[in-house]
């Protein structure tokens, strides 16, 4: 679909994240649902950052990597060198989007399926190098431990949950508002014309390979940033909260939402990851159930819960039209 | 000379599609490039525009040298087409479709783009009038808000040429812009052909109609195998022998 580009959508849009987000801890203080919803706006500047590689046609199965690669990041510069949490939080996110540059400038130079092998290799690649390699550094199989919270930053403390969820919602506020002005402009008009027919925006002049490029490295960024957090939200880190199985509950919750806009993801990671809280009891085979939701989706919303509104009222408009139709051609002599 | 091809092959395997074309295309002309099938003229367009790289020779553009080059960059320094199965933005509208391609007239930074400064939606103001007055021109003013992948097949076509005239380029190259047309729609891209040489733009076209190609262009050169056998204006290629050898047992040029 593509999104209309009235100016007041996104302002609407994003005010209602942050509205949502503000007015949660005047309902309930109760530390699950804070962890709940911490999570929530966590898989947020995921799943949106995710969605924009999406819009220009790159499905980066790496992704989640770029999260770890922020999350090890920030853990052992705090843990062992002794730098600020404030400080780290935009290292481990630019340490990310380094390395974005030569990883992405080698794996766009494909498309495609093979695009998506490439990525997926990468991922699983950084994945064993958590995991079996400078165990001294990365904690190994056993994980990294011993992640101190947030230390203070102007006299507040951050150790409470409260605390960490107001800090996530203010990055997650700040996330979705530069994505979703991004979406509705020029930019965002320019990578969703590249996954329609990249070749027209080539010789439109569109430097596709440049455009692909800024959109991975700005997306490893975002997601280095979530791994910041997570490192310090969580305290412990180990290599598989980087790997598959994180990596397709990513794709899952954002096709649910739908890709084909900047809101699909924000539909999609509410509600799915209130549906993973819920489904806890069933462990590991809550991925059954995400599966079988996400073929229903491709079925009957290949678009998205987002744009299930529009495709019912479109199918709704085809049934009248043909029943017009057939009333007319009753009439026909 | 607008454009100048200087010994120009491409090889795909065994076979060579363009064996070294040199030719020129003068500012402000309707330039045709015809021939029969398989004679090499979208393979040509590919190498101008830098869709396929060259396997030998060179091609300058306004005297500098483009082969080599993105296609990206090649539209920047003034040259766009169109594609023989058009293509658009088939989930855009119409004038998303044109903004695309008039954005180009002003650089898209990552930057401005977040912070949409005054500057900013000055520069996008500009690039959403131009692509209506281009729309306005070529009669599409009422389709604006249209989905282009549902839009009739004249309109498409029309639109392809609207968004390779909004990139701002001199020399708009196109593929086939008479095919599927009827006669009348052939007769008004005629007329808008002829208007946008009046403003000055160079237009190099591959056409199999050559009622159309005779009566439009100033220029023809002629293809076949690869080669080009014959350049001249539209009489003198109509009684070229070399010409009416290539297409015998079809039918004759102009006829």
């Amino acid at each position: 679909m593509a999104p209309s580009r009235g100016a007041g959508v996104p302002a609407a849009g994003v005010g209602l994240i942050a509205l949502a987000a503000a007015a949660l801890p005047l309902v309930t203080r109760d530390s699950y649902y804070l962890d709940v919803a911490t999570t929530i706006l966590m898989n947020l500047t995921l799943t949106m950052s995710f969605r924009l590689q999406i819009s220009t046609g790159q499905i980066n199965m790496a992704h989640i990597s770029f999260m770890g690669i922020g999350a090890y990041a920030s853990a052992l510069l705090v843990t062992r060198l002794g730098v600020s949490f404030w400080a780290t939080l935009w290292i481990g996110a630019l340490v990310a989007a380094a390395l974005a540059v030569p990883i992405g400038a080698v794996a766009l130079r494909v498309s495609g399926p093979y695009y998506f092998l490439i990525t997926f290799a990468f991922s699983e690649v950084v994945r064993l190098i958590f995991n079996n390699f400078f165990e001294g550094l990365f904690g190994g199989p056993s994980g990294l431990v011993g992640i101190p919270k947030p230390d203070r930053l102007f006299g507040l403390a951050f150790d409470g949950k409260l605390a960490l969820y107001g800090l996530m919602a203010v990055l997650a506020v700040a996330v979705a508002l530069a994505l979703v002005r991004l979406e509705y402009s020029r930019f965002g008009l320019t990578a969703s014309a590249i996954r329609q027919a990249d070749l027209l925006a080539e010789t439109l002049g569109v430097n596709v390979f440049r455009s692909k490029l800024t959109t991975f490295v700005l997306g490893s960024f975002v997601a280095g940033l979530a791994g910041v957090f997570f490192a310090h939200f969580r305290q412990v880190l180990h290599s598989s909260d980087f790997g598959l199985e994180p990596m397709v509950l990513l794709v899952v919750f954002t096709v649910i939402g739908g890709t084909g806009s900047v809101w699909g993801p924000v539909v999609g990671t509410v509600l799915m990851t209130i549906a993973a809280e819920l489904l806890r009891e069933l462990h590991h085979y809550e991925i059954l159930v995400f599966g079988a939701v996400l073929i229903l989706t491709m079925l009957w919303a290949p678009e998205g819960l987002v744009a299930l509104p529009g495709t019912v009222r479109r199918m709704l408009r085809k049934l009248r039209g043909t029943r017009t139709e057939a009333v007319g051609a009753g009439l026909a002599p | 000379m607008l454009l100048e091809l200087s010994g120009v092959s491409r090889r795909f395997g065994g076979l060579l599609a363009v064996a070294d074309l040199s030719m020129t295309v003068a500012p402000g002309a309707i330039h045709g490039l015809i021939g029969p099938n398989g004679a090499g003229k979208s393979t040509v367009f590919n190498l101008i525009t830098g869709v396929i790289p060259l396997t030998a020779g060179r091609i300058h553009f306004k005297g500098e040298r483009i082969s080599g080059l993105r296609p990206s960059e090649i539209c920047r320094r003034g040259i766009a087409r169109t594609f023989q199965a058009t293509t658009l933005f088939r989930e855009y509208t119409v004038l998303q479709n044109v903004l695309v391609a008039a954005h180009l007239a002003t650089t898209p930074g990552l930057g401005p783009a977040l912070f949409w400064s005054r500057r900013y939606r000055q520069r996008e103001q500009r690039a959403r009038d131009r692509g209506r007055a281009l729309l306005d021109a070529l009669g599409l003013t009422t389709v604006a808000g249209q989905v282009a992948g549902k839009l009739p097949h004249r309109d498409q076509k029309a639109l392809a040429l609207v968004m390779a005239l909004a990139t701002g380029a001199e020399l708009v190259i196109l593929d086939e812009p008479m095919a599927g047309l009827a006669e009348q729609e052939k007769a008004e891209t005629t007329r808008v052909l002829r208007r946008l040489r009046e403003q000055g733009v160079t237009i190099l076209l591959v056409e199999h109609d050559m009622k159309a190609v005779m009566g439009v262009c100033d220029t023809v050169t002629v293809l076949d195998h690869g080669l080009r056998i014959a350049e001249g204006t539209p009489r003198e290629i109509q009684t070229n022998p070399a010409v009416i050898e290539a297409y015998l047992g079809a039918e004759e040029p102009g006829a």
